[in-house]
C-alpha cells in the first residue's frame, strides 16, 4: 500500500452519459431535422427553376419573377431623355430598319 | 416507512410534440382561409398563378402560422402549466425545452417569409412577417396579459391569411381582400369568448384578463351578441362587391342566421355564470364548435365558386 496520490485525481469529472431513450430521441430529432432541411432545399430549388422558366433573361428585362407584368412590352420605344423632342429622336427620312446611315 | 412520492418519468420529445408546438388546428384554419384568398384573387383578377408556386405560398403560410404558435407556446409556458386545458402542451409537460421552442419559432419564421418571397412577391412576404410579429409579439407578449380586449385586437393576426393569399397572386390588397380580413376579425370575439365562458376559472387562476374574468359572463354574452350582429351582414358584403355569387350568398345567409340564433340564445342564457346549468354550458360549447364550422363553410363556398367555375353573380348589385 502506498500513499502515492493518483495523478489528476478529482481534476476531471466523468462525462455525462445519456440514457438510451435520450439518445434514441435525439436520433429521431436529427432525422426529422435532416428531412426538413432537405425539403427546404428542394422547395428553394423548385421555386428557382419556376422563376427562371418564367423570366425573360434578355438584357434590360430584369430577373425577378412577377405575377403582374408591368414592364414595357417588347418593342415599345423607351422614354425620351428630358429636353429631346420626337422629331429629334426620329430616324433620318428614308432610312429602313436595319440599314446603317451613310 | 412511507413511500417516496412518485416522480414523473422523464419525457422525450416525439415528432408529434413538435407538431403540437405549431398549433396544427389553428394552422388548418389559417391555411384554408389563405387558400380562399388565393383562389378568389386568381379568379376575380384573372391573374394566373403557377399551381406549384401557389402550393408553396400556402406551405409558407402554414409554416408562418406554426412559427407564431411555437413563439406563443414559448412565451406562455408559465400560464400553460397552470391551466388544465393547456398543461399537457409540449413545454409544460417537459417534452420540449422552452429555448428549443423559441429557436424553432424563430427559424421557421425566417424560412416561411423567405419561401413566401420566393414563391410570390415581397408584399405577401411582408404581410406574412407582420402577421407572425402581430401574433407572437403584439398579441402574445403584450395584449394577452394586459387587456380584456386581447382577443379582439389580437384577432387581427388570425385575419391576415386571406389578405396574404390575395397578395401572393396579385401583388396588391384591394377592398375584397380586406373584407375577408374583416369577416375573420369580427368572427374571432364571439368564437373565442364562447370558449372562455366555459374556461374563465382557468384564465382567472392563470391571471389572464379575459373578458369573462374582468367584466363577468353577462357583459361577455352581450359583447358576443354585438359582434355577431356586425359579423352576419358583413359576411354578406362580398355579394355586393361581386366577390361572392349565389352559392356564397345562400351559404353565408343561412349560416349567419344560425350563428345569430346561437348568439341570441347564449345571450339569454346564464352560460358562464356560477349558477349556469349543464345545458347552458353545452350551448356555449355548441356555439364555439359551430363558429369553427361557420368560418370553414363560408370560406369553402368562396373556394368552390372560384375554383370550379360555379360562380353566378347575384344580379342587382
Amino acid at each position: 500500500m502506498t500513499d502515492e496520490k493518483e495523478p489528476y485525481a478529482g481534476e476531471f469529472m466523468d462525462a455525462p452519459r445519456m440514457a438510451p431513450e435520450a439518445i434514441a430521441a435525439r436520433k429521431r430529432r436529427n432525422v426529422w431535422l435532416g428531412l426538413a432541411l432537405f425539403g427546404f432545399v428542394v422547395l428553394v430549388a423548385v421555386t428557382t427553376v419556376i422563376r427562371l422558366s418564367n423570366t425573360d433573361l434578355s438584357e434590360g428585362a430584369g430577373f425577378y419573377y412577377s405575377n403582374s407584368d408591368d414592364r414595357a412590352p417588347v418593342g415599345e420605344a423607351p422614354a425620351l431623355p428630358p429636353g429631346m423632342t420626337e422629331e429629334q429622336a426620329a430616324p433620318p427620312a428614308g432610312l429602313e430598319p436595319g440599314e446603317a446611315p451613310e | 416507512m412511507t413511500d417516496a412520492p412518485a416522480t414523473p418519468a422523464k419525457r422525450y420529445a416525439t415528432a408529434s410534440d413538435y407538431v403540437n408546438l405549431m398549433k396544427p388546428r389553428i394552422m388548418m384554419l389559417v391555411v384554408f382561409t389563405a387558400a380562399a384568398g388565393l383562389v378568389a384573387a386568381a379568379s376575380v383578377t384573372q391573374t394566373p398563378i403557377n399551381p406549384l408556386m401557389g402550393a408553396i405560398a400556402l406551405l409558407a403560410v402554414a409554416l408562418g402560422s406554426g412559427a407564431a404558435g411555437a413563439i406563443n407556446m414559448w412565451f406562455d409556458s408559465d400560464i400553460d402549466a397552470i391551466m388544465t386545458r393547456t398543461s399537457t402542451r409540449p413545454i409544460p409537460s417537459g417534452a420540449v425545452p422552452r429555448e428549443e421552442a423559441l429557436a424553432m419559432g424563430l427559424i421557421m419564421s425566417g424560412v416561411s417569409v423567405m419561401l413566401m418571397w420566393l414563391a410570390s412577391n415581397w408584399l405577401a412576404a411582408a404581410l406574412l412577417a407582420f402577421s407572425i410579429f402581430y401574433y407572437g409579439v403584439i398579441y402574445t407578449m403584450w395584449l394577452k396579459r394586459s387587456t380584456p380586449q386581447n382577443i379582439v385586437i389580437g384577432g387581427g393576426a388570425g385575419a391576415f391569411p386571406p389578405v396574404i393569399g390575395w397578395a401572393a397572386v396579385t401583388g396588391n390588397t384591394p377592398l375584397d381582400a380586406w373584407i375577408l380580413f374583416a369577416i375573420i376579425f369580427f368572427w374571432t370575439p364571439p368564437h373565442f369568448w364562447a370558449l372562455s365562458l366555459l374556461a374563465h376559472g382557468e384564465y382567472e387562476k392563470a391571471g389572464v384578463p379575459m373578458l369573462p374574468v374582468t367584466h363577468g359572463a353577462k357583459a361577455t354574452r352581450l359583447q358576443m351578441l354585438l359582434y355577431t350582429i356586425v359579423l352576419v351582414p358583413l359576411a354578406l358584403t362580398p355579394v355586393v362587391t361581386g366577390l361572392g355569387g349565389w352559392i356564397y350568398a345562400v351559404t353565408a345567409g343561412v349560416l349567419g342566421a344560425v350563428f345569430m340564433t346561437y348568439a341570441v340564445r347564449v345571450f339569454l342564457s346564464k352560460a358562464g355564470d356560477a349558477d349556469c346549468t349543464a345545458a347552458e354550458k353545452k350551448l356555449a360549447r355548441s356555439m364555439f364548435l359551430f363558429s369553427i364550422l361557420y368560418l370553414f363553410i363560408v370560406f369553402a363556398a368562396l373556394i368552390i365558386e372560384h375554383a370550379t367555375g360555379l360562380y353566378f353573380a347575384v344580379k342587382g348589385f
